[in-house]
């Protein structure tokens, strides 16, 4: 048997177990429908105010700086991988990649981004 | 690593000095800063003289980043683009709301030039999509930059939305591309490229995702909602700079990596500049708003900017390259009258605001009837001899029915752009039209550059033959 | 053993999805998760190639690596722009945003 074939045979194993265990399951259960089964679950309380409440817009600008500076960190993963290889060359570019980084830091810090008022 | 290979980026670190030294400004000086204005702007002319003396020529990192005399000629086109722009922006930086964060104006914006001498520059795929990403990623907050007007914020949302698309579609097609040939070095690729299907594949892609900055027809509805919603100078940014910088890029992705199988590119590039310029002026007939009409103006300039590519040999170059460089005098001459009228009358851009503007403001009427003949290309304004030299490259291919599709549609665009002249010198002022204008000091250099510019640059054959010499390279 | 074809098929349904729900959807956010979906897809197609056609060297796997940074820094100005046209919008549906057409 080779190897496509075993996949094709998983495969459909996998999606008919799957029909099978909901079918059965719509077929067996009881049914019964009443309003606390349409609430949202939060732990167990009952939801208090609008889900779709707002937050600080500060929460936000946190958020986006942390998504840039930390996903920046993916580039350094392969210097730090062969850092002692590549020596001081390396390590100057890196250097220049976080100085780029720290100016973008110091802006926002400088314009009041970092504040939370 | 060597680093003597950043000798060959003269250009990118002279714009970074200037960057470094707006930023520090910027974050150390003072509160008030009146200073900043004219700081900014006399350290970017002398940076855009200090650019001619820049002469590096060579490959550095691997063949990574490109330098050649027609590198830096373009690079010198970009900066007297931003450096015109720059001009035009005082009175708008002015206004209350944008005061405070003029100085993000024009750091966004060195950053988003030096996005573009990347593209330019760009030996491999890898750097035309870092370049491409620093152009359009603070493009995209420059749209949006009147943050209190929803306008703009709508045109921020749809711009980002759609260079994200344009370029996600280019990598699929540079990584079918890569699949094809196992690299990224546009010299490489060449060698090693065939009219595969995975090739062609790729192509089409990559083509598809050029041509939404570019705005090439099928491509172009995010055009003229965007340009009609970003403050004025940004459009005038988005119309010239980034839209010569995106066919620079086109022209050597196709040239350097595509040369070998031109006839496949060829027909793609034929296509898309028929209806280009075709829908493009139609559309403009109909529009009531002086922005979206430029939209579509600019949308079939960008027909004429590739139909000068499809040449394929240095007399392209030169005619794209030229038309280009026409182009940027020409349209920002119109987007400075533009801004001027749009400033006076608190924010409003219909065509009827131009009625009877050479009663009330006959130097900006000339300047704007000038512009537009040279955009329509009436002769001895320098827009005739670009379209002359387009028409001749494609000529010179042997693309004669598409050089008669292209007149015709000439004739087409000077109704239209007649009918912005009929506006200003034949219908009556009324209570919409703007009153005599008095323009700042800056504005009113950028507007002599233009008109020095207009008159001139088709005339001195010079500049033409310079270009030549430098595109035979 | 898997093969390559199989990643070009997971890649290239991906990027259809992606477009697809870049011009269904009409949530903004959800917009964004489509533009998402497209640019994984570009990534797989990387790395794909990389480890099955050209396995000697790494050039693939770095361009997915600068994809992922300069999607993330994308996603950012994205989202800044979004939350700023909400705030002046009052809505983050897409068919809300007609101020500008003609």
């Amino acid at each position: 048997m080779t190897n496509s074939a075993l996949f094709l045979v998983v495969l459909v194993t996998a999606v008919f177990m799957v029909v099978a265990a909901m079918a059965l399951a719509m077929w067996l259960s009881p049914k019964s429908y009443n309003a606390l089964k349409g609430e949202p679950y939060e732990c167990g309380i009952e939801t208090r105010g609008p889900s779709w409440g707002q937050f600080r817009v500060g929460y936000y600008l946190i958020a986006i700086l942390f998504l840039i500076f930390d996903v920046e960190a993916v580039l350094l993963f392969p210097w730090a991988t062969i850092y002692s290889s590549i020596g001081l060359d390396g390590l100057i570019l890196a250097s220049f990649f976080i100085f780029v980084l720290l100016l973008g830091l110091i802006y926002a810090w400088k314009k009041g981004a970092l504040e939370w008022k | 690593m060597n680093f003597s290979n950043f000798l060959f980026m003269q250009h990118e670190i002279g714009l970074v000095a200037v960057f470094l030294i707006l930023f520090f400004a910027d974050i150390l000086g003072s509160n008030d800063k009146k200073w900043f204005y004219p700081l900014a702007s006399i350290l970017f002319a002398a940076f855009t003289v200090a650019g001619f003396f820049f002469n590096p020529q060579g490959e550095a990192f691997g063949g990574m980043f490109v330098a050649s005399p027609l590198t830096s000629f373009m690079k010198n086109l970009l900066n007297i683009a931003t450096f015109l722009v720059f001009l035009q922006t005082y009175r708008w930086l002015e206004q209350k709301e944008i005061k405070e964060r003029r100085f993000e104006y024009f750091l966004i914006s060195l950053i988003t030039l030096l996005g573009m001498y990347l593209m330019i520059s760009a030996g491999n795929f890898m750097m035309l999509y870092i370049g491409m990403e620093t152009a359009s990623l603070p493009l995209a907050t420059l749209v949006a930059f009147n943050k209190h007007q929803r306008k703009s914020a709508e045109a921020g949302v749809k711009f980002i939305m759609i260079s994200a698309l344009a370029s996600a579609v280019m990598l699929f097609g540079v990584s079918y591309l890569y699949g094809a040939t196992g690299t990224f070095y546009f010299s490489d690729m060449a060698a090693n490229i065939s009219t595969s299907p995975m090739v062609l594949l790729g192509l089409v892609f990559f083509f598809g995702g050029l041509g939404f900055k570019l705005s090439l027809v099928p491509f172009h509805l995010w055009t003229a909602d965007v340009y009609e919603g970003a403050p004025t100078s940004i459009t005038a940014y988005l119309s010239v700079v980034s839209k010569g910088a995106a066919a620079f890029a086109l022209l050597f992705a196709l040239f350097k990596v595509f040369g070998n199988i031109e006839g496949v590119w060829q027909g793609i590039v034929w296509g898309l500049s028929v209806i280009t310029i075709t829908l493009g002026n139609l559309f403009a007939l109909r529009q009531t708003d002086i922005k979206r009409f430029f939209a579509f103006s600019s949308i079939s300039q960008a027909g004429y900017i590739v139909l000068g590519i499809i040449a394929n040999n240095s007399m392209g170059i030169t005619a794209t390259v030229f038309y280009v460089l026409v182009y940027v005098f020409s349209n920002l001459a119109s987007f400075a009258v533009i801004s001027a009228v749009e400033n006076k009358n608190g924010g409003d851009t219909s065509i009827a605001a131009f009625n009877g503007l050479s009663k009330s403001n006959p130097k900006l009427a000339l300047l704007m009837m000038l512009s537009v003949f040279s955009l329509g290309g009436i002769p001895f304004f320098a827009g005739f001899f670009s379209k002359f030299f387009i028409f001749m490259a494609a000529a010179s291919a042997g693309f004669y029915l598409l050089v008669f599709i292209a007149l015709l549609n000439t004739v087409i665009s000077l109704f239209y752009y007649l009918m912005i002249v009929k506006a200003m010198y034949i219908n009556k002022a009324d209570e919409t039209s703007v009153t005599p204008i008095k323009s700042d000091n800056y504005s009113r250099i950028s507007m002599v550059i233009c008109f020095v510019g207009i008159l001139v640059v088709g005339v001195i054959s010079g500049i033409y033959t310079y270009i030549n010499g430098l595109a035979m390279l | 053993m898997i093969k390559l074809e199989y990643y070009l098929i997971v890649s290239t349904l991906m990027f259809f999805i992606g477009i697809f729900g870049f011009i269904t959807r009409k949530s903004m956010i959800a917009i964004l998760i489509s533009l998402e979906l497209v640019l994984n897809a570009v990534e797989i197609n990387f790395a794909a190639f990389n480890r099955y056609l050209f396995p000697e060297q790494m050039e693939g796997m770095f361009f997915t690596i600068f994809g992922i940074a300069i999607t993330a820094a994308e996603t950012a100005v994205a989202l800044a722009i979004i939350i700023n046209a909400y705030r002046l919008i009052g809505d983050i549906n897409i068919n809300d945003a007609t101020k500008l057409k003609g």
